[in-house]
């Protein structure tokens, strides 16, 4: 075993006594014995996800021989079977994650695999959306009464599909609102993640489904007034970060929090997406709608920046001395910016400026953590700014050579400067 | 959350067999082709021969509405929209609810139809044997293939789908064992 290898060298060179080894062999003794580590939950799940989508291929095959009536009672075994196994679960293993998971993950599926089933015994045109909407609907209940939290995940995929479908891949697209009442009832579950299983790899998932999920449906609210989305989603972009930036989110690591990462990318992709005149001279061109203030899109965009106003206000008070995050501010910027280039052509240059702004502060706030993952994100910005740039603006080859010649050296420079601080924190004698 | 999950599949079962029970027989003239939806198995894909109807009426009509259609019967007793109306006709009328589709407005105002029927599922390794089939039919001009469908207070279900009277499944079966010898 390698622990106890180097449990023994520790204990040879002195750095700890053999009762502390002892100590320490126990605990991880104890700890991989559990029968619910993360592996059984994983292949459960993963088991349970092969073995009814197993099933719903071999019941695709509508055997010809069986009469309706069978295949009908054929439809409903997957999902009685489903039901049962999660009824034993609640009686018998409700202290097993394992089981919740794994048995709510084939009962999801089974319901899916149900309702497809007896729209092709009766031979129901294929109506996604419709199909969509009654699974989710039916599988949302699995959720609480099972707590379960993989179901969750199913359920905010299955409304994401549903809310595309009808926004946006249907050829009478229309807006999805139901989306928005079908979201709002996954969260007390999430909330329940949040106080109660905040260290739990379903909450990181949660973290990244939840923003995902909103990033991917807003668009489907872009109706007559198109270009106004560009501001709700830089505030929505503005809003996910602030999030990212609340207590409980703040502590985990980088990784785990989808918000931050998310919100800190959409804005700097936003940024670098308006960069280019393109956006600035078709709204400085399209003709605005008669009620261009009632538009749903103008409501959207009010309602998220002036939500993401209010939780930058709220955290800002909370904070002595207040400090400015880079990509937490922009969305405030951004609006004033964006009424200007209705008229304007000079905030193409604002953009440009606001972007090494938030280029120049991720590279500092990477120098003030000592993360050389944050500093040379910072460098990745001003990297992408420059090649953005390099296709509208015409400058000659040497010039062009110069800049990325300075951008690499700056990336050079900055992580040897990174590293040689990180060695003097670790060793301050040498 | 277990009688919810009964529940829906459930009236979805009792609708479809109260309109195959009380259901009238139409025929409809078909077209059909044989994509694969990997979740559902595999179909036929069905296009009615009638796409469209034309109206006399001033009424507005816009594309993906719920609509009804009048249906009638030809010479040779197949299934024929004779008209669509906004408001659900009486119970002695024969008629499908229907979306419409494209309107096109000239001197009169023609209005295309999307049938709430598209699909005839086909066990799996039969389905590529009838589309074969079919599209044979179809390049025959002396055959016929229709959809037969019972129809009860405006839901429809597919009996089955048949060329020049033979039921698609056997039309695939004959085909198949036709291969067979030929190999």
């Amino acid at each position: 075993m390698k622990l106890n290898k180097e449990l023994t060298e520790l204990v040879e060179a002195g750095v700890i006594d053999q009762n502390t080894a002892e100590k320490i062999s126990n605990y991880y003794a104890n700890k991989t014995s559990t029968p619910q580590s993360k592996l059984v939950i994983v292949f459960g799940i993963l088991g349970a996800l092969l073995v009814s989508l197993g099933i719903i291929l071999i019941l695709a095959h509508n055997w010809d021989d069986l009469t309706r009536s069978t295949k009908t009672v054929i439809a409903f075994i997957p999902m009685i079977v489903g039901q049962a196994l999660c009824a034993y679960t609640l009686i018998k293993r409700n202290d097993s994650t394992a089981w919740r998971e794994a048995c709510s993950v084939f009962l999801y599926f089974s319901i899916g695999a149900c309702i497809s089933l007896i729209s092709q015994i009766y031979n129901i045109p294929g109506n996604m959306t419709t199909f969509l909407l009654t699974w989710v609907v039916l599988g949302l209940p699995i959720v609480y009464v099972m707590n379960s939290s993989s179901a969750s995940l199913l359920y905010i995929i299955g409304i994401t599909t549903y809310a595309c479908q009808i926004g946006y891949w249907e050829s009478y697209h229309v807006e999805s609102y139901l989306f928005w009442g079908l979201f709002v009832l996954i969260l007390p579950h999430y909330y329940y993640l949040y106080t109660r299983k905040s260290e739990s790899n379903f909450f990181t998932f949660h973290n990244w489904f939840i923003p995902l999920s909103v990033i991917i449906v807003l668009g489907t609210l872009a109706k007559d007034a198109g270009e106004l989305m560009f501001v709700s989603y830089m505030s929505l972009f503005g809003l996910i970060y602030l999030i990212g930036g609340t207590k409980t989110l703040h502590e985990l690591r980088i990784r785990n929090n989808g918000y931050l990462i998310l919100g800190s990318l959409g804005t700097v992709v936003m940024l670098l997406i308006l960069g280019f005149d393109w956006f600035w001279s078709d709204l400085r061109g399209s003709d605005k709608p008669v009620a261009f203030y009632r538009t749903p899109e103008f409501i959207t965009a009010t309602a998220i920046s002036l939500a993401a106003l209010a939780l930058l206000i709220y955290q800002k008070s909370k904070q002595s001395p207040i400090t400015l995050r880079p990509a937490e501010w922009v969305f405030i910027v951004f609006i004033g910016i964006f009424f200007l280039g209705m008229t304007s052509p000079f905030v193409l240059i604002w953009i440009n400026i606001l972007t090494l702004i938030v280029a120049i502060l991720t590279i500092r706030e990477g120098a003030l953590k000592n993360n050389l993952g944050i500093l040379n994100y910072g460098l990745l910005i001003i990297t992408a700014l420059i090649i953005c740039r390099f296709f509208d603006i015409n400058i000659g080859f040497v010039l062009k050579g110069l800049l990325f010649v300075m951008v690499g050296m700056g990336f050079f420079f900055a992580n040897l400067w990174m590293i040689r601080k990180k060695k003097n924190l670790v060793n301050p004698a040498a | 959350m277990i009688a919810l999950q009964w529940y829906v599949p459930g009236r979805l079962i009792f609708y479809k067999e109260r309109v195959l029970a009380a259901g009238k027989e139409f025929r409809f003239r078909t077209e059909p082709f044989d994509p694969y939806d990997a979740f559902r198995g595999k179909y036929v894909s069905l296009t009615f021969n009638q796409t469209s109807v034309q109206m006399k009426d001033s009424a507005t009509w816009h594309e993906g509405d719920m609509i009804y259609a009048l249906l009638s019967t030809d010479s040779l007793g197949f299934a024929k929209v004779s008209g669509v109306t906004k408001d659900e006709p009486a119970e002695d009328v024969d008629y499908l609810k229907v979306i419409s589709g494209y309107v096109y407005q000239d001197t009169v105002t023609s209005v295309s139809i999307n049938y709430p029927f598209d699909r005839f599922y086909m066990e799996e390794s039969k389905a590529s044997s009838a589309d074969e089939a079919y599209h044979q039919a179809l390049r025959d001009t002396s055959k016929i293939t229709y959809a037969l469908i019972k129809i009860h207070k405006g839901e429809g279900v597919i009996v089955d789908v048949f060329i020049d009277g033979i039921p698609l499944k056997e039309v695939a079966i004959q085909r198949q064992k036709q291969e067979e010898q030929v190999q």
